[in-house]
């Protein structure tokens, strides 16, 4: 059997234990490990499987996950959160639709700190959807708007995923979160389009929010000093050359403790919980990539991304349209898979692809995260979907999926934007290095 | 049932010794970069320490993650099958998890012994480089017992839940 069938095989394989309910991490490993043994012997495929954690786990520049996961973790649990969506609230006074708009809001300031979907989902559930449903939005658009403003978590720096791309595609940190810079400030702009051309069409949507004066506007906005010292500690200190992302992400996560304790926003007893929470996550997250290593050791043995390219060529179509057909696979995909194994899976075969059709390793990782995003919130696999789920059980899921129809359009354009013009993500990078 | 509860306080405990190296990590980054900006003294050999500290994090917080069934799971087909398949399911699940991490502590011994018997030493504290592999096999062996009194406890009709108890 050729190693281009093995792999394939082993493609087949992984998709099947992973809808067969095994862990992720265990799928991509076992699969990984076994691939591997077929093509080149259990010696070399044990050797392999003994050494890889170690390797893993040695690496300085991982460290920068755990401590930005850590100060999003702080920030979500004392309350910054409301104030940035006060604050947002503020900007958006007088408009129909003001709440839904600050949500987005919020969820793009919240992710400049949090750098997870996830958890900006679930923490603007707990503050948006109480409030729009109290001043009687319609369910729908309240719920859809959490879930798709909490897809920009992962796009806006820092962002955690991005991270775990430059991991496994071996790219520079900061240069992915100078690129995600712009992409993700346009995303949260095209999401409140959304919601005005919505609340246009149908005012039975939103009610008309009250408008606020002048000096309770620049109040509010003074609010979110906290979100604003941060970001500029994690991001901002990175790109004036005060810090590596390692160290950025450690100030940062200091920054957080020490404006939470200061402002009385967190006990001793909620910190302890927040490291827990931390090292929980970081674990399994690198328990994923531990086993996303293993894959893509195997993948690289079957020499599919060689074969990927020399079929691609044959087939001599244009670089877009390749990209194109790229982005259809992976909505397909997103619908079934998690975001973290979707890139940790996908990224081994594809990135040499999209490298050989001229495509910078850059432009491509800040579209995977655009494209992947879009999985966070299509059925049946929407993990944010699931999160607001999770918290009001008394929305319909069929009322959230179609509530998040409007914004899948907002997704589409931020996609065929980079696709005709790269420089909306390579701009920022080419300008500070 | 007495090493159950023994097995999961050893997760637990290791848990919180992996937020304490969190923390240490967190504050020896901060007080090297306060100490070279403010004193000109940077904290020699952080880079080690925060190598090694990171190793901590990961494996020793590996074993309650895994008792709280907190991995990344597609759980799509939960919706389409019956509670009794859906047991059966995560049965397997943590089997082959089983399967897998005994098959990685079980080829991880040699290369940590190579370790030990070549004296590798990281760059500037001099770290004996087999140290980084104590928390690793710590942490993956302990994670392999603790999916032992998980798969018990799935069997006996155990639900999973946040404290892992």
């Amino acid at each position: 059997m050729s190693p281009q069938i093995i792999g394939l095989l082993g493609f087949a394989a992984l998709m099947v234990l992973i809808l067969l309910r095994v862990p992720v991490a265990v799928a991509l490993g076992l699969v990984g490990v076994a691939g591997y043994a077929a093509i080149d012997g259990w010696e070399r495929a044990f050797l392999v499987l003994g050494a890889t954690p170690f390797d893993l786990a040695s690496g300085y520049s991982l460290s920068v996950v755990p401590l930005f996961i850590l100060m999003g973790v702080v920030a979500a649990r004392s309350g910054m959160s409301r104030e940035l969506f006060a604050a947002a609230n503020a900007q958006f006074a007088g408009r129909r639709g003001a709440l839904a708009m600050a949500t987005i809001g919020a969820c793009a300031g919240f992710g400049a700190i949090c750098g997870s979907s996830l958890a900006t989902a679930a923490t603007m559930t707990r503050i948006a959807v109480p409030e729009m449903r109290r001043y009687g939005y319609d369910e729908r658009l309240a719920a859809a708007s959490v879930a798709s403003g909490g897809t920009l978590g992962i796009l806006i720096p820092p962002s955690v995923i991005l991270v775990i791309y430059a991991i496994i595609a071996e790219e520079s940190v900061p240069q992915l979160f100078a690129a995600a810079l712009i992409p993700g400030v346009l995303a949260a702009l095209l999401h409140v389009a959304v919601i005005w051309i919505l609340v246009r069409i149908r005012p039975e949507l939103a009610p008309p929010s009250p408008v606020m004066p002048w000096r309770e506007r620049l109040a509010a906005i003074a609010g979110m000093w906290k979100i604003g010292v941060l970001f500029f500690l994690a991001v901002v200190g990175i790109y004036l050359g005060w810090f590596s992302p390692t160290e950025a992400a450690a100030v940062g996560a200091f920054g957080a403790i020490v404006i939470a304790a200061a402002t009385r926003a967190i006990t001793l007893k909620e910190l302890v919980g927040a490291f827990l929470e931390t090292v929980a996550t970081t674990a399994m997250l690198f328990f994923v990539v531990l086993g996303a290593f293993l894959f893509a050791y195997f993948v690289v043995q079957t020499q599919l991304p060689v074969a990927l390219v020399a079929w691609v060529e044959g087939l001599d179509l244009a670089p877009a349209l390749v990209i194109l057909a790229l982005v259809v696979f992976y909505i397909a995909l997103g619908c079934y898979l998690d975001s973290i194994s979707m890139i940790l899976i996908t990224v081994p075969v594809f990135l040499p692809l999209a490298v050989h059709l001229g495509y910078s390793p850059v432009w491509f990782g800040i579209l995977l995260v655009v494209v992947v995003e879009v999985g966070l919130i299509t059925p049946p696999v929407g993990m944010n979907i699931f999160v607001i789920r999770a918290q009001l059980p008394d929305i319909p899921l069929g009322a959230v999926y179609r509530g998040i129809v409007p914004f899948l359009a907002a997704d589409a354009a931020l996609v065929l934007l980079l696709l005709a013009v790269p420089a909306v993500a390579l701009w920022l990078p080419g300008v500070l290095y | 049932m007495r090493l159950g509860a023994l097995i999961t306080t050893a997760a637990r405990l290791l848990a919180g010794a992996a937020a304490l190296i969190l923390a240490a990590m967190m504050m020896i980054t901060v007080a090297d970069i306060l100490l070279r900006s403010v004193f000109a003294i940077p904290i020699f050999g952080t880079f080690d320490l925060v190598e090694l500290f990171l190793v901590g994090v990961i494996f020793l917080a590996i074993p309650l993650t895994l008792l709280r069934e907190e991995h990344v799971v597609v759980d799509a087909i939960d919706h389409v099958v019956s509670g009794r398949t859906r047991t059966l399911l995560r049965w397997t699940g943590a089997a082959l998890a089983l399967l897998f991490l005994l098959l990685m502590g079980l080829n991880m011994i040699q290369p940590a012994l190579d370790t030990l018997a070549f004296g590798d030493r990281t760059l500037d504290l001099e770290i004996p480089k087999v140290l980084h592999w104590l928390p690793i096999l710590v942490g993956i062996a302990v994670s392999i017992l603790t999916l032992c009194v998980l798969l018990l406890r799935i069997v006996g009709g155990g639900r999973h839940d946040s404290d892992g108890t």
